[in-house]
């Protein structure tokens, strides 16, 4: 069972909000946020490939498929199409950086006092992009004037003491957590591209106007 | 797929047993797999075993019982990999039950060679080789550990993989005058070896940065001389100590490095007998030689960045030497060989055997320097101001 104690991340400073009647808008933000799902994406698909290494066939075989236990407490990224569609901007932000609060938590906790010193540090790098892209995610939000998530009082993800975890149930929750920290990197793009086109300026207005509706 | 997935809420549908067992290369293993709960099917029969993703021949399993299989492994080879090898039982469908992790290793073995050097004395960097190279096939954990040898507490290193993996930077709070006693402890989940203890005083391994500001510029219009300044290493100006210095320098395209050594307490050295025509690459390093009063040498620093210089052009070819020149040497042969060379390039023009004057030339060199060792072997004399201290000199100073 994967718990966290990770209070730290819901106290974030707030971010200013951004002068929305400036020249620019949340745009570039969105465009910066973008870019950054897509460079963890490339990222992760180095350190993934490195660790599933280091924990032996057949972790790092490509169709591994093993059962999913304490990764249910992992925050999902499939989600119905229709769903995904319909979310609102503010939800959409929202799901986001709260999974991503999740995912470095875990992320950080990796216990893997066994790899190697080059494996720790390209975790380390990666933990550092990964709260690059909670900062961006934040700053989007505080330009469209959203409330960054704060945990409900009882809600804190905190640390409680699961019964002794396995070794073997380590590396699973550890591919796990690998594996949806991808599907969401894969989500994210689409959603801040989804953002992003939102965004744009008016090109011309029955262009606007189809897509207020059509989406 | 559906079956394995609904079969498992938080608590599993089967266990292998032992869980993540520690054992020596070439061991045997026994273990069970066994089922429970009460999803329709799951006996022991069908199930199977897997090691890191390889399925085992089955005549190395075994079903105790309508619940449990068994499993025998003997001679364990080191584990593939340091998390430990993948042990899995499946159901007869191939989904995942149950795993374990084995690990199956050595214990480690005593580190040695310990070599520790501390930059300027403000701290202390140590460098060991691990026992046995290493290959445990478990992870190795290795501490170095000092303290100063009368008194004081073990203290322990905590910057680690500094100059290679098995290397510890000690940074601060470190004592002068008194001796270290320093070792490596290496554990692992078989057991752990203790180095020697390497005893050592900081004032004997104190090493500098290189000279900054290392100038290469020629000699006037000297073909054969290059001029080399550097600046004492300022970080240790405050303590007394003697610097040394070596010069390395290289042709170009060279690989073979001439060193000048013994270069003593000065910041300046002229190298002598060089090509002319040349691009040389120059390096220069320190040696903090008895820091505080200590008779002993420190250890080198790293060498400067190359500078590069080249000698002025000229067409006679010179062979290298391998000390400074005194500085007020004066400049050896130069309207001769400015003369010789309009020779030789006239001669290259109008005789019909340009090729051979050259040739000529050069047997008439070694000619005189034959005779020119002769003529001092029975003189004694050294012309005062015009020879130089390097060796392989060939030219003669007078014609």
């Amino acid at each position: 069972m994967l718990a966290c104690l990770c209070t730290v991340l819901w106290h974030l400073p707030a971010v200013p909000a951004l002068n929305r009647t400036g020249d620019l808008g949340p745009g570039p933000s969105i465009q910066k946020t973008y870019d950054l799902t897509r460079y963890l994406e490339h990222q992760l698909r180095s350190l993934a490939g490195t660790y599933l290494n280091y924990l032996g066939p057949p972790f790092n075989e490509p169709d591994f498929n093993p059962p999913r236990l304490g990764a249910e407490t992992l925050p999902r990224a499939t989600v119905d199409l229709e769903v995904w569609r319909s979310l609102n901007d503010k939800l959409r932000l929202t799901q986001n950086y709260e999974a991503y609060s999740h995912l470095l938590c875990y992320l950080r906790g990796l216990n893997r006092q066994a790899a190697t010193a080059e494996l720790r540090r390209s975790l380390a790098h990666f933990c550092t992009s990964l709260q690059g892209l909670l900062g961006s995610i934040a700053g989007v939000m505080a330009a469209l004037g959203y409330p960054l998530p704060q945990p409900l009082p009882g809600t804190e993800p905190a640390w409680t003491p699961g019964p002794a975890h396995s070794d073997f149930l380590q590396k699973m929750d550890d591919f796990w957590l690998l594996k949806e920290l991808q599907t969401w990197l894969w989500r994210s793009a689409k959603d801040f591209n989804r953002l992003k086109k939102k965004m744009q300026p008016p090109a011309a207005a029955v262009t606007l106007h189809l897509g207020a509706h059509g989406f | 797929m559906q079956f394995a997935r609904a079969a498992f809420s938080s608590r599993d549908t089967a266990v292998i047993s032992p869980q993540d067992p520690t054992l020596l290369i070439g061991s045997s293993l026994q273990a069970t797999c066994s089922v429970h709960g009460d999803p329709p099917g799951a006996t022991a029969e069908g199930l199977y075993w897997t090691l890191n993703g390889r399925r085992l021949p089955p005549e190395l399993s075994r079903v105790l019982n309508t619940s449990t299989l068994a499993l025998a492994l003997a001679n364990l080879n080191g584990s593939r990999q340091q998390s430990g090898d993948n042990l899995v039982c499946h159901a007869r469908d191939g989904s995942i039950l149950a795993g374990s992790c084995l690990y199956v290793g050595l214990p480690p073995e005593k580190p040695f060679n310990i070599s520790c050097w501390s930059k300027n004395m403000k701290d202390l960097t140590c460098r060991w080789t691990p026992g046995a190279h290493g290959e445990t096939f478990l992870h190795t954990n290795y501490s170095l550990k000092y303290k100063l040898r009368w008194y004081g507490q073990d203290n322990t290193c905590e910057e680690y993989h500094t100059v290679g993996p098995h290397s510890c930077h000690i940074p601060k709070d470190l004592a002068l005058f008194t001796p270290y006693e320093i070792w490596v402890e290496a554990t692992n989940r078989l057991g752990s070896a203790r180095s020697d203890v390497l005893t050592l005083d900081i004032l004997d391994v104190v090493t500098t940065d290189p000279p900054p500001d290392v100038h290469v510029s020629r000699v006037g219009g000297l073909e054969d001389q290059l001029s080399v300044r550097w600046v004492s290493p300022p970080a240790l100006k405050d303590f007394l100590f003697q610097a040394k210095y070596q010069i390395r320098y290289r042709v170009e395209d060279s690989v073979d490095w001439k060193v000048v050594d013994d270069v003593s307490n000065q910041t300046s050295c002229r190298l002598a007998g060089l090509k002319p025509g040349t691009v040389y690459f120059v390096q220069v390093r320190c040696n903090p030689f008895g820091i505080y009063g200590s008779k002993k040498a420190g250890i080198w620093s790293e060498w400067s960045h190359p500078t590069a210089a080249s000698t002025p052009r000229s067409e006679r070819p010179g062979p290298g030497g391998g000390a400074c020149e005194p500085r007020g040497g004066e400049p050896s042969s130069g309207p001769v060989r400015r003369e010789l060379k309009q020779f030789l390039g006239w001669l290259k023009k109008h005789a019909y055997c340009s090729n051979l004057s050259f040739r000529l030339y050069d047997q008439w060199r070694a000619w005189m320097q034959k005779s020119h060792k002769t003529r001092n072997q029975d003189e004694g004399i050294l012309s005062s101001g015009r020879r130089g201290t390097a060796r392989g000199k060939v030219l003669p100073d007078k014609l």
